[in-house]
């Protein structure tokens, strides 16, 4: 009972949320100072063009009937046209978006899998050559830089080696049409997708791995993991079971948090391997005044930060029967 | 017949300035079904020595040197898989001090007592196990349905229990119970002690009870054993302990809880700190704190004396028994400025051998 209202409260506030960001995304994007309309009107119009624009766009209604007519466009995906592209923002942002989430989602899963395992090996075998073994590649890979991690991949793999492609996301055309499957499910794309992958992964691996060890130490000082030992289980399910199940708790949040922020892209990666992505398309947008992409792009992040929020919430219910609902 | 048979252990663990002689030269025998009770100041050594039996010590221990018979079973030359599998739980369990924190949050009581039972009885189903579980609850005294409830939701003394149950569920030969009661109230503690005491004399499992209060053992223990500075300085049975003690060491414990010989006595402290169990050197280890040192008390190192029936005690004084006993019941005796030596030659021997080292 208890649980399910948790689930029901934290949905209505999550509901709370979007509707708070919307209208602050509102009020950044039409409020802003000078005049309202300037930032949609774009330079060497005629009177009549501008008139005839901003009665396209709903700017001559009142604010009101203007912020009601953009949530039924957020809601519907409806944002527009680009300024740029001439096209609708909705076709040109949500390819970029899926591009960021597969890439990134990759590097993540690839970071946090890693580092979790990593980190709790460091803690278990603490004071051993292992672990400060560990403690220097793990900051080495921190302190690096994105761009020179991913230019000494690309010589090594690319270049030297010549085992992977490199740039974009396929072979052929480099268009970025087709389906889901058609565009993410090949071998093509996944050579393509390997060394920015392992780039993000390398950047993003220090901190469940530094995270992951820490809290393995407070774990293993407490008293449960000694009468664990004293019960005569094998290592690994004392190390797996109880440690690391214990130690992985504060990671949940953290791991929410990262995939919200890397879902914005990575603007060096996506230059280095000319990946078609969220980050340079931001880039691109706000340097050139696309207010439409800027502010889908902006919705997409921040959609994802609120919900990854909402999804941690719910896994740490699940991983932690101490959490009190109240 | 004898369960454990431990003989001249040495516990040392590393530290900077040399090895922690946390048990240092402790013999001690326990048959199967009794309660033996450890005493002693905090730091004297009572965690160490029992940990030593289940080899269950941090990296920086060593058993440098003894041996601990398990029904035959020499412990310390087990390789860790036939610890785990042959000794850990299925016959030495243990009882933590805080019974909360000995379970692990994240899973229920009940999943966690099946976990063990079933990884040491091959052929036992987990409905078996959760129903021994279940019966465990019940005879301790806890609803048998809050197998299904995580740690955090059981009060103190209920987790203490839950605890027992843990400890019981394989029937152990022995139980190490450190303190088991010393984080309860007053109340709780008493029954939690009468529930231990009962369960274990239905399963017959001799036990090991810690503490650093003289009136628990008297209630629970067959034996007590008297540790200081890493030794056992006095063991006889409960009685004999309580009532006719030749140790100064055990007789200025006792003032120090009146209500156990019901004297309406004065509690009296010993004053002074436990002793380094880095190099101790030669001499009594509580020749500093005693109202009784003499000369040879300084110099040489008792050695166990037998007063008969089991009763050996480690003080070079030990057959001026009425003296000690009468003297040690007056408070004037224990006052600090009385004790420590005279004229205080170790202040310079000790400055002289620091110097020489160097
Ligand atoms: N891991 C360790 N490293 C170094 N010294 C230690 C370690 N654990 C214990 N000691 C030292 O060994 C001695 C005995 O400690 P032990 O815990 O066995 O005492 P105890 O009688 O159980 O005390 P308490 O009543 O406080 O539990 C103490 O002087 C302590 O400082
Ligand atoms: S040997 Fe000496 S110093 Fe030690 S307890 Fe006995 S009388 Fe005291
Ligand atoms: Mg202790």
């Amino acid at each position: 009972m208890g649980l399910r209202e948790y689930v029901v409260r934290r949905f209505l506030q999550l509901i709370v949320t979007f509707w708070a960001f919307f209208t602050l995304l509102f009020v950044l994007f039409r409020m802003m100072p000078g005049d309202p309309t300037s930032m949609f009107i774009l330079d060497g119009m005629t009177p009549e063009q501008r008139e005839q624009r901003i009665a396209e766009l709903g700017l001559d209604q009142p604010l009101y009937v203007q912020y009601v007519e953009y949530i039924r466009q957020l809601l519907t995906g409806d944002f527009g046209q680009s300024f740029i592209y001439r096209e609708p923002v909705t076709d040109i942002i949500l390819i970029r978006f899926m591009n960021t989430i597969v890439l990134m989602g990759t590097a993540l899963v690839f970071a946090y899998l890693i580092g979790v395992t990593f980190g709790a090996l460091m803690g278990w075998w603490r004071n051993s050559r292992f672990e400060r073994g560990g403690i220097i590649v793990t900051l080495m890979a921190r302190s690096s830089p994105e761009f020179w991690v991913g230019i000494v991949l690309l010589s090594v793999f690319v270049f030297w080696l010549g085992w992977f492609p490199s740039s974009g996301m396929r072979t052929t055309g480099g268009e970025l049409g087709g389906g889901f499957v058609a565009r993410y499910g090949s071998l093509d794309f996944l050579r393509h997708l390997f060394l920015p992958a392992l780039t993000g992964a390398i950047v993003y691996l220090a901190t469940p791995t530094l995270l992951m060890r820490s809290t393995m130490l407070d774990v293993l000082n407490a008293d449960f993991i000694e009468i664990k030992k004293a019960e005569g289980l094998p290592e690994r399910t004392v190390l797996y079971k109880h440690a690391a199940r214990n130690s992985i708790l504060p990671l949940v949040t953290v791991a929410a948090i990262a995939t919200g922020a890397a879902m914005g892209g990575s603007v060096v990666i996506e230059t280095v391997f000319n990946w078609p992505g969220m980050g340079r398309e931001m880039v691109r947008a706000v340097n050139n005044n696309d207010y439409p992409v800027a502010m889908a792009a902006f919705f997409l992040m921040g959609s994802v930060v609120i919900l990854m929020n909402f999804v941690a919430d719910l896994a740490y219910v699940y991983l932690d029967p101490r959490v009190e609902y109240e | 017949m004898t369960l454990l048979d431990i003989t001249n252990l040495k516990t040392y663990y590393r530290a900077e300035d040399g090895w922690v002689r946390a048990t240092d030269d402790v013999s001690l025998s326990i048959e199967r079904g009794e309660t033996v009770g450890l005493v002693g100041e905090s730091g004297s050594g009572k965690t160490t020595l029992a940990k030593s039996i289940i080899r269950l010590l941090p990296d920086n221990a060593e058993i440098v040197d003894g041996s601990v018979a398990f029904d035959g079973t020499e412990i310390t030359e087990l390789t860790d898989s036939e610890l785990r599998k042959q000794l850990r739980w299925s016959e030495i369990s243990m009882i933590p001090q805080n019974a909360m924190n000995g379970f692990d949050p994240v899973y229920t009581v009940g999943q966690q007592i099946v976990q063990v039972i079933r990884y040491h009885e091959d052929g036992t189903s987990k409905a078996e196990a959760r129903e021994r579980a279940r019966s465990l609850f019940d005879e301790l005294g806890i609803e048998p349905d809050r197998v299904d409830d995580y740690p955090h939701q059981f009060s103190g003394g209920m987790a203490q229990r839950a605890m027992i149950a843990l400890a019981l569920a394989l029937s152990p030969s022995l139980v190490l119970a450190d303190e088991p009661t010393t984080a309860l109230d007053v109340v709780i503690q008493d029954r939690i002690l009468e529930t231990i005491k009962k369960m274990q004399k239905e399963l017959n499992s001799a036990m090991i009870m810690i503490t650093h209060d003289m009136s628990v053992v008297s209630e629970t223990c067959d034996r007590i054993a008297v540790v200081y500075g890493g030794r056992i300085i006095e063991i006889a049975d409960a009685e004999t302990i309580i009532t006719n003690p030749r140790h100064p060491y055990t007789l200025g414990l006792r003032n120090a809880f009146p209500d156990i010989n019901d004297d309406d006595q004065e509690l009296i402290s010993i004053p002074g700190t436990p002793p380094e169990l880095v190099d101790p050197g030669e001499g009594c280890r509580f020749a500093p704190r005693c109202p009784f040192a003499e000369e040879a008390c300084w110099e040489v190192t008792p050695e166990p004396e037998s007063y008969g029936d089991g009763h050996e005690v480690e003080c070079h004084r030990a057959d001026e028994v009425e003296l000690l006993q009468t003297e040690a019941g007056k408070k004037e005796t224990w006052l600090e400025q009385e004790i420590g030596r005279p004229d205080d030659p170790t202040a310079d021997r000790a400055t002289a051998e620091v110097e020489s080292d160097d």
